[in-house]
């Protein structure tokens, strides 16, 4: 889902570094810094559990868990996914350097609208129908990153639509499985710590 | 310095951890409590700093009654909580930052607090550790900054949360070392028998709530 | 292996002797300068001259090499098509289908900045501490808010993974099977809730901890950077290379 160096067009990666300007900012706002222990852990977490192989046929993937991370995060899903991406190119060499603010707004952005759309949701319910739409929301926001990912790609020329094309169609499964996994990981955590998904939000 | 008088409290939807538990520990004096796992020991020193309000009972620390989030301020600068967990008390990037952090937070400057941790990791004989990064430290190292992350504030009292957890003999000879020079009143959390007895020999019980007398 | 627990090397030499703030500079000067080159000449050249900069770094060498070899079997993908899908002569068929050069040409460059960019980023910043990294970025100022959040991240990511191993053994002692079925996905899906869990109480001690020793909503960074006179030789030595490289590029072959 990392898009790397020298693929996309100028115009795009200035547009994308900008969108994502303006998200972290927005994100920094809600930080103050006694919230930052939580949101630091959460980002920590979410960059170990996207090591996670979990296993697909012959093969496996990592999560996003992009969904997950806007819900709990709200705008601070921003400076939090620009900061694993900026760990995740400088250490372990996935993705690049001129396409940060690309990739970051492409995860960001589809967590914070699962955020606007689908916290609400996920907080008034029963554990139950918290955990469908906390799996739907992660779903959402997977499908929705895959078209922004597909986007900058045709943004970026013609030659790239049936790169994008297969983009969309290879991550079909992704969206499934995150979706059923976060949905599980939702239901634990509405049932152990009910509080969970207002940890970021309560004392706003 | 310490009078906590008829304390009762339960977290929220839960069973009751202390009903009507009293402890009072005079300057210079040295408790320890033990009990059981879930017994309310560690809930007993978050009372003490604030961290946890009770639902009835009265929380003296020196001098004051204490109430509001307010009162607790003052009691949070003077009276020192060694977290049983190592790396929930170490946050910062490095040694230096995390024991300066609470200087710098009583207002020190700068240089203050720079001077203030080096001459006490070389008094701990941990001055090796200054610049390390705090999460690449060894159990043990984690342990001994912790507690010099907490004397650096030069608090009046010292509580103490199970400090052997993780320790292996060598250490826990050096934390003992340390501990007993130090001139502090102490609560000690503690299920080693051996340790409290170097550390603070006059134990109480924390049991069904209450706390008693061990003789 | 996390990658972020690595030894904190303190050597003076070569690329790890220069000041950290000027090596992110020089990785972000190199981006953008290798993403703006046309020539597929001179993208080599500046792949050439990332290679050049890992050999100088003391950056295990077949290490940094096999993360970019895996970086590129992810982007194999996007590239393949390529050739097909760019209009011009063909080159050869495959499958009956006509492979343009223009479009191998187009993967080539593509395949060579994004390994360029990558190595030059794992060589001039990988090869710090993460934790420099952070104290470089705050000395760049970089807003607080998003430094301490990259400092906790990193403090925290080993303690994180750790919980999770433990957890992910204790599965395994039980006879968990990873595969592709329901009941995988769901103990999975019940092992990250608690780990987010478990992230989330954790944050609240911390916070207690910091609040216990008088945080009132500030937290300090102490690291300080001196420049001297070797980190202004290698940065006049790195941009006037990087201007050959734009040089050459508009130069006609």
């Amino acid at each position: 889902m990392h898009i790397v160096d020298g693929v996309l067009s100028t115009p795009v990666l200035v547009a994308g570094s900008a969108a994502t300007l303006a998200g972290v900012s927005l994100g920094l706002r809600q930080l103050t810094l006694d919230r930052i222990p939580v949101a630091g852990m959460l980002s920590a977490s979410f960059f170990v559990a996207s090591l996670i192989n979990v296993p697909l046929g012959p093969s496996s993937v990592h999560l996003l868990l992009n969904g997950m991370a806007g819900m709990l995060l709200g705008w601070a899903a921003f400076p939090a996914m620009l900061v694993g991406l900026i760990l995740q190119a400088a250490f372990f060499g996935f993705g690049g350097l001129t396409v940060l603010g690309v990739n970051a707004f492409n995860l960001a952005a589809p967590g914070v609208i699962a955020w606007l759309i689908f916290a609400p949701l996920v907080r008034r319910a029963s554990p139950k129908t918290a955990a469908i739409w906390g799996g739907l929301g992660s779903a959402f926001a997977v499908t929705l990153t895959t078209v922004f990912v597909a986007m900058s790609l045709a943004l970026s020329g013609d030659s790239f639509i049936a790169a994008a094309k297969l983009v969309l169609l290879a991550h079909l499964p992704l969206v499934l499985i995150e979706g059923v996994l976060t949905g599980f990981a939702v239901l634990l955590a509405r049932k152990v710590k009910p509080e969970l998904f207002a940890a970021l939000k309560g004392r706003q | 310095m310490i009078d906590l008088h008829d304390i009762h409290f339960s977290y929220t939807g839960q069973a009751p951890v202390l009903q009507g538990a009293n402890l009072k520990l005079a300057p210079h004096e040295r408790l320890s409590i033990t009990g059981p796992n879930g017994a309310g020991k560690s809930t007993l020193l978050r009372l003490i700093l604030g961290l946890q309000k009770p639902n009835a009972g009265t929380i003296t620390v020196l001098g004051k009654p204490r109430r509001r989030e307010s009162d607790f301020h003052e009691v949070r600068r003077r009276v020192g909580l060694v977290f049983q967990d190592p790396d929930d008390q170490l946050f910062s990037p490095t040694v230096l930052e995390d024991v300066a952090f609470g200087p710098l937070n009583l207002g020190a400057s700068r240089d203050e607090a720079v001077e203030i941790v080096d001459s006490l990791l070389d008094c701990l004989d941990l001055a090796h550790l200054r610049d390390r990064v705090t999460h690449k430290l060894s159990g043990g190292e984690k342990r001994l900054v912790t507690l010099a992350t907490v004397l650096a504030m030069s608090p009046e009292v010292l509580l103490l949360d199970e400090p052997t957890n993780g320790l292996d003999s060598k250490n826990e000879g050096r934390l003992i070392e340390i501990l007993q020079a130090l001139p502090q009143a102490m609560i000690l959390v503690s299920h080693s028998t051996r340790f409290r007895d170097q550390i603070a020999p006059n134990a109480l019980a924390l049991e069904n709530g209450e706390l008693r007398q061990i003789d | 292996m996390t990658g972020l627990g690595q030894a904190a090397g303190q050597t003076h030499f070569g690329i790890r002797a220069i000041d950290p703030r000027m090596r992110i500079l020089a990785a972000l000067a190199f981006g953008i300068c290798v993403v703006s080159l046309t020539a597929l000449w001179t993208v080599a050249m500046a792949l050439g001259l990332a290679l050049l900069m890992l050999v100088f770094s003391r950056q295990p060498v077949w290490q940094t090499l096999r993360r970019m070899a895996v970086m590129d079997g992810f982007i194999v993908f996007t590239l393949v098509l390529l050739p097909l899908t760019v209009p011009g002569p063909a080159a050869l068929h495959i499958l009956g289908l006509p492979a343009s050069w223009a479009g191998l040409r187009m993967a080539c460059e593509i395949i060579l900045t994004a390994n360029a960019v990558i190595l030059a980023l794992m060589t001039l910043v990988g090869s710090m501490d993460p934790v420099t990294l952070g104290h470089a970025l705050h000395r760049l100022y970089l807003p607080d808010a998003l430094v301490h959040l990259m400092m906790f991240t990193i403090r925290y990511v080993d303690v994180l993974r750790g919980e999770y191993l433990r957890l992910r053994s204790a599965m395994k002692v039980r006879g968990f099977r990873p595969g592709t079925n329901l009941h995988t996905y769901r103990s999975l899906g019940y092992l990250i809730g608690m780990i987010l869990v478990r992230a989330i109480e954790r944050s609240e001690r911390i916070l207690a901890a910091m609040k216990c020793r008088g945080f009132e909503g500030r937290i300090f960074l102490l690291q300080d950077f001196r420049l001297t006179p070797r980190d202004w030789i290698f940065t006049t030595i790195f941009m006037l290379a990087l201007a050959v490289l734009l040089i050459c590029d508009k130069a006609p072959l």
